[in-house]
């Protein structure tokens, strides 16, 4: 049986994580999606995410300031930034704050499932269990 | 005593004073960035060593008696930017008092070096109106980037899905005519964000005519109204009957009161009051003021209100580019908008603009 990793998206664009939650899904992921990062970090008590898929600009708190707080939480969950704003600066906090990747929308399906599974296999190393097969 | 003026050498100017017998009582040797910065220990020194000896001919004090108390109670820096600097550390722009210093110290080289200076300052300062230009472009790109990739990423993901569908399950046709409207209404977004931005941009001349503003302005007032009954909102109109005469471009500032009148509707949001005053400062300008008893704006953004795509409404339901359009128009019709706001209590802006006179 292969493992699917359990993704949560963030994004305060409803359409934007509806119809990613779908792609997704139909590779064979496991989704979740929220519209704020309040929202993101209730669910991360009750359940254990592989990969968070996170928005910067959202209203009331930031992709930034949620990435930290997340990995406060669960430091083991691996964060790919997904933003439509390039900006050095941010990318740079992002990694300092232990963000695993940084992805400018609009970006293909593809790419950001090379991404996820790539996060995936890093976390299962981590956790001593080895990469996907 | 004499004061001989200075010669300026490269970077640096040099003051050098002179006693009655002709021998130097000191010299200041000002560098130019590095004087002001230097403390004022130095300068005091060589200050106290500037006291001309009594019973000097100081005709020249008489007509230029605060200058000259400054030059000896302090010292006078007379750098490239034309500032001057005194004992107690103080540092002024002294385009005037220096030039009458130059005066008093009668010569020419120092009227020069003034010349120069102030050459060099225009050039700084058209250098630094670029700079900021390029800052505001950067920013302004950045904006556009963010705006219009959040709708692009929606249009690219739509139609993935459309490709899926189509692959897969080809039965679902409401779903693939969903995804085709979702892409026309990204589109549109995306085309309300560049048609902002060009009219942002285009240079249009505008078109002074007289206006009645009570008129005008009972205009936009009307067309909130309706939606204003729906929300429990009232709009109280506090009129002046004899403004004076305007001349302004009418399409112009009707949109710059309607967008006023609408971001009111927003900050109230149901049950509440906007109020509309017209008014006149004396006979130079007619001021509209748009007040409301909406959620008020923070502290903090109140700088930024005014900046293109700066806005805290959510996704897809501003552009941020209303108000940085009001200050741009305003500034084109030779008015000015400003703002003040209480969070909880209401927001209040006002338009000033000149009067015909």
């Amino acid at each position: 049986m292969p493992l699917s990793p359990k993704v949560l998206i963030v994004d305060d664009e409803e359409r934007f994580r509806t119809t990613l939650g779908k792609l997704l899904t139909v590779k064979g992921l496991q989704v979740d999606n929220v519209g704020s990062a309040r929202e993101a970090l209730a669910l991360l008590g009750e359940n254990n995410y592989d990969v968070i898929l996170l928005d910067v600009k959202m209203p009331e708190m930031s992709g930034v300031e949620a990435l930290a707080e997340i990995k406060k939480i669960n430091s083991g969950i691996e964060v790919i930034i997904l933003t439509g704003h390039a900006s050095v600066d941010v990318a740079m906090e992002i990694m300092k704050l232990g963000g695993y990747d940084y992805l400018l929308k609009p970006c293909p399906v593809e790419e950001l499932l090379a991404k996820i599974e790539t996060a995936y296999d890093r976390k299962r190393e981590r956790e001593g269990r080895g990469p996907k097969l | 005593m004499k004061i001989r003026g200075g010669q300026p050498r490269g970077r640096r100017l040099q003051l050098g004073v002179r006693g009655r017998d002709g021998g130097a009582i000191s010299a200041l040797n000002i560098n130019r960035t590095g004087a002001p910065m230097s403390g004022s220990e130095p300068l005091d020194r060589a200050a106290s060593s500037l006291v001309p000896p009594t019973g000097g001919k100081t005709r020249a004090k008489d007509s230029f008696d605060p200058i000259r108390h400054q030059l000896l109670t302090g010292a006078i820096l007379l750098a490239t930017t034309i500032v001057a600097l005194f004992s107690s550390g103080a540092v002024l722009a002294v385009c005037g008092a220096a030039l009458a210093a130059v005066h008093w110290l009668s010569g020419r080289r120092w009227a020069r070096a003034i010349e120069k200076a102030r050459e060099e300052k225009r050039f700084l300062d058209e250098q630094l109106i670029q700079s900021q230009k390029l800052a505001a472009i950067g920013e302004l790109s950045a904006g556009i980037g963010h705006e219009i990739n959040n709708p692009i990423a929606i249009i690219g993901q739509e139609a993935e899905w459309m490709r899926h569908l189509l692959q897969e399950e080809p039965g679902k046709t409401e779903e693939i005519s969903d995804s085709l409207r979702e892409i026309v209404r990204q589109v549109e977004r995306c085309r309300d964000i560049t048609q902002k931005l060009l009219n942002f941009a285009r240079k249009m001349e505008p078109v002074f005519q007289g206006v009645d503003v009570n008129r005008l302005v009972d205009d936009m007032a009307k067309l909130v109204e309706k939606e204003a009954k729906l929300r429990s909102i009232r709009v109280i109109r506090i009129f002046q009957s004899d403004l004076p005469a305007l001349f302004t471009d009418p399409p112009l500032l009707r949109q710059v009161v309607l967008n006023l009148l609408n971001n009111a509707m927003h900050a109230v949001g149901e049950k509440g009051a906007i109020t509309i005053t017209t008014s006149a400062s004396g006979r130079d300008f007619v001021n509209i003021v748009v007040s409301d008893t909406g959620c008020g704006i923070p502290k903090e953004n109140l700088g930024r209100i005014f900046d293109p795509f700066f806005t805290t409404k959510p996704q897809g339901q501003g552009t941020g580019l209303g108000l940085s359009m009001c200050h741009g128009i305003m500034d084109r019709l030779g008015g000015r908008i400003s703002v003040s706001s209480e969070v909880g209590k209401g927001s209040s802006f006002s338009l000033a603009l000149p009067a015909d006179k």
